[in-house]
């Protein structure tokens, strides 16, 4: 049933066969009924013409006999012997109703001959009139003839015989086969020409199928074979130059990637000599402060400052500039995410003092152990626990890490100013800021979250946020246990 | 007053490198070519070198093969990429040790030049013998029948950090520590290449090494001496 759904060669092929097989089965039928009805008028006309022959044979030897009982017995013997001789009739006389058979009694039947087969219609119209009558025997086996005739100085008799149609119904049966094979033959025939006619056209119909899902795949060098310059070669044309396209596109997208990525390396190069030697000036500078005017000085501490948050923001841009072009490598390891938090946590905890936020964190007792790129979890949660200190407003800060057998979770909860829904959608956005206006303490380079979200899906994972104005904001990390493997559901619930 | 030669075609690095070594208390020279830093060398005999790998006439990889050849001086590279094929080729030509650009502090400039000057503390064992290996560890000399092998300051503490303790067994982090001064880091590959090129010179075959041998997953260990 499938494949007669998903092969047009197969259902072509089937339908075909099918209304052939009606039409020869019309055809047959006719032709049959011609053929056999023909074979019996045949033999109808033929058993009536020997028939006439014997009758008239028999009446002719009953004159001969010139009344002579004997004679007459001799006679009718003697033809009911040549008729069973044939092998294929059989031979009565009957003695008409109101013959008067105490003289002698001339009726006589061949061994086979069964009277009770003679149509009761035909033995009425042969007592009726003269002349030769006939009918099919009740069982339909035979064509019975029948005349009346009468034996001089005794009475009135029904002379009838059965000529078997044993032979006809032969030669019916071989008519019959020979139809049947005849069709059979031809409607092999037919369905090996549909078929080959089909498969003619939808080889390359089939080819251009299994083409296109090569290319699907990433093969862009397939093509389709293309002969002749008929329609289906007009196809394969078309195809082809349909993937030609295809192949040019892509391939200028790959090298517009490949240009941004060697953009990127070149822009990092060039900038990372200057900025070195700014980085070495700045520092010497630095350390000359205290013969410095006050003025002098706090500009050259601002200039420290700003150089790393220059710095920062040039790593930040590098970044997303490779998760652009595509080309940001994970680099999985495995590790305990466990003791990575605590870590992070700890790094935290002295710009969180500052602030009198308290960072609340219980390491689980047993290794968290995940597969993944250290350096990118930890910058995520290292991003998502210095947002929600700046904006705890000195209310303590809540990390949680829960887990299943493939899926890690890590909610990082604040209790301070938090955003509304509107500002949850951006928060990811590059550059994006709730408040303009806002003083940022720690300086942000405003690519934080969308290098963390960018990180979470390089993992497979997701990084979502969710928050209520002046009650916190919650943003919870889940990773495959596995970088790469799908996550089985959130194990946090995003709510507030 | 140790001698640093700076290799660097940013003439503004170049000084500014100049100024926060001297003022570390070191002398420093400055060349803006690779094809000029070979002479530049034999003329004034540094204790270390700082090699900037991207540099017109012939490359800092380059450079530093031709230096090996004629010096065991030991040999920093500047970085600007973080690319790993770059540090790997020139650890590969003899550098010991790189730093990438831009580097968070002078300081750790300053430090990282300082660890590859500093001389190692002459052990009080003398001389150990390891296989048919010869190695005095107060002449910093390795003598095979006789024959002196010449191996960068950088391989011979390699080497001796191994014979310390023969038979124990070192991390790769351990000898990142001990060797190069990194605490926290986890660039193993600077201990790959360093024990390939020890390799290549102690060992009669280097695919089959016998003194200084690879524990699967863990580290490295010498030999046991005979």
């Amino acid at each position: 049933m499938n494949r007669f759904r998903n092969s047009l060669a197969t259902r072509v092929v089937v339908s075909t066969v099918l209304l052939s097989l009606a039409a020869f089965w019309l055809a047959g039928s006719a032709l049959f009924n011609n053929l056999s009805s023909g074979v019996k008028r045949v033999k109808t006309e033929s058993a009536i013409s020997e028939f006439r022959a014997t009758s008239f044979g028999l009446q002719y030897e009953f004159i001969l006999a010139n009344a002579n009982d004997k004679l007459i017995q001799k006679a009718i013997d003697d033809v009911a012997k040549a008729a069973t001789l044939t092998g294929s009739q059989e031979l009565a006389v009957v003695a008409s109703p109101n013959t008067n058979l105490s003289k002698s009694n001339f009726s006589k039947q061949t061994d086979y001959a069964n009277l009770k087969l003679i149509p009761k219609n035909l033995q009425k119209k042969v007592q009726k009139s003269s002349g030769i009558k006939w009918d099919y025997a009740t069982n339909g086996k035979s064509i019975i003839v029948g005349e009346k005739i009468r034996i001089p100085n005794n009475g009135n008799y029904e002379l009838y015989v059965f000529y078997s149609l044993a032979n006809q119904e032969a030669t019916n049966s071989l008519i019959l086969n020979a139809l049947l094979l005849t069709g059979l033959a031809l409607l092999f025939l037919i369905a090996l020409t549909t078929w080959l006619v089909v498969r003619q056209v939808v080889s390359p119909v089939r080819e251009a199928a299994r083409t296109a899902e090569q290319l699907t795949a990433g093969d862009l060098g397939q093509r389709m074979e293309v002969e002749g310059e008929d329609e289906l070669a007009r196809l394969g044309n078309a195809f082809n130059e349909m993937a030609d396209s295809l192949q040019k596109q892509i391939t200028r997208l790959e090298n517009l990637s490949l240009v941004q990525q060697r953009f990127v390396s070149d822009v990092s190069h060039e900038l990372r000599t200057p900025l070195t030697t700014i980085r070495l000036a700045s520092a010497v500078i630095d350390g000359a402060k205290e013969s410095f005017e006050p003025t002098v000085a706090r500009s050259a501490q601002l200039l420290m400052s700003q150089l790393d948050r220059f710095e920062r923001l040039l790593e930040d841009l590098l970044e997303i500039s490779r998760f652009d072009a595509e080309v940001a490598v994970l680099e999985a390891i495995d590790f305990d995410l466990g003791s990575m938090i605590k870590n992070v946590v700890d790094e935290l905890q002295f710009p969180a003092r500052e602030l009198q936020t308290e960072i609340r964190y219980s390491q689980p007792m047993q290794p968290v152990v995940i597969k993944a790129d250290i350096r990118r979890v930890s910058r995520i949660l290292r991003n998502l626990l210095s947002n929600a200190i700046d904006h705890s407003n000195g209310k303590p800060v809540e990390v949680n890490l829960v887990h299943n057998e493939d899926t890690v979770a890590i909610g990082v909860r604040d209790f301070g100013e938090g955003f509304d829904k509107d500002v949850a959608r951006r928060v990811f956005d590059r550059f994006w800021r709730a408040d303009p206006s806002r003083s940022r303490v720690h300086g942000g380079t405003g690519l934080g979250l969308s290098i963390s979200l960018e990180d979470a899906r390089l993992h497979n994972g997701e990084l979502e946020a969710f928050a209520e104005p002046n009650k916190g904001a919650h943003f919870v990390l889940t990773l495959p246990r596995k970088a790469g493997d799908e996550i089985s559901g959130r194990l946090i619930k995003l709510q507030y | 007053m140790p001698k640093v030669l700076v290799v660097d075609d940013d003439q503004d690095l170049a000084e500014m490198l100049g100024i926060v070594i001297t003022g570390a208390g070191m002398d420093v020279e400055i060349v803006g070519r690779g094809d000029e830093a070979v002479s530049a060398f034999q003329e004034n005999n540094p204790d270390l070198i700082l090699l900037d790998l991207m540099l017109p006439g012939i490359d800092g990889i380059e450079v530093c093969k031709q230096i090996r050849q004629i010096s065991m001086v030991p040999i920093v590279m500047l970085t600007a990429k973080g690319d790993s094929q770059d540090v790997v080729a020139g650890l590969e030509a003899g550098a010991d040790d790189y730093i990438v650009k831009p580097f968070p502090h002078p300081a750790e400039l300053i430090a990282r030049i300082r660890t590859r000057l500093r001389r190692v503390t002459p052990s009080n064992t003398g001389a150990i013998k390891i296989g048919d290996l010869q190695v005095d560890l107060v002449s910093h000399e390795v003598l095979r029948d006789g024959k002196k092998i010449s191996l960068t300051r950088l391989e011979f503490e390699l080497l001796a950090a191994l014979l310390k303790d023969p038979g124990r067994v070192f991390s790769r982090e351990a000898l990142l520590s001990e060797v190069w001064g990194y605490h926290h880091s986890t660039d193993t590959r600077l201990v790959n290449v360093h024990v390939q090129r020890l390799r290549s010179k102690v060992e009669r075959d280097p695919e089959n090494p016998e003194l200084i041998l690879t524990v699967r997953g863990v580290g490295y260990r010498a030999g046991r001496p005979n």
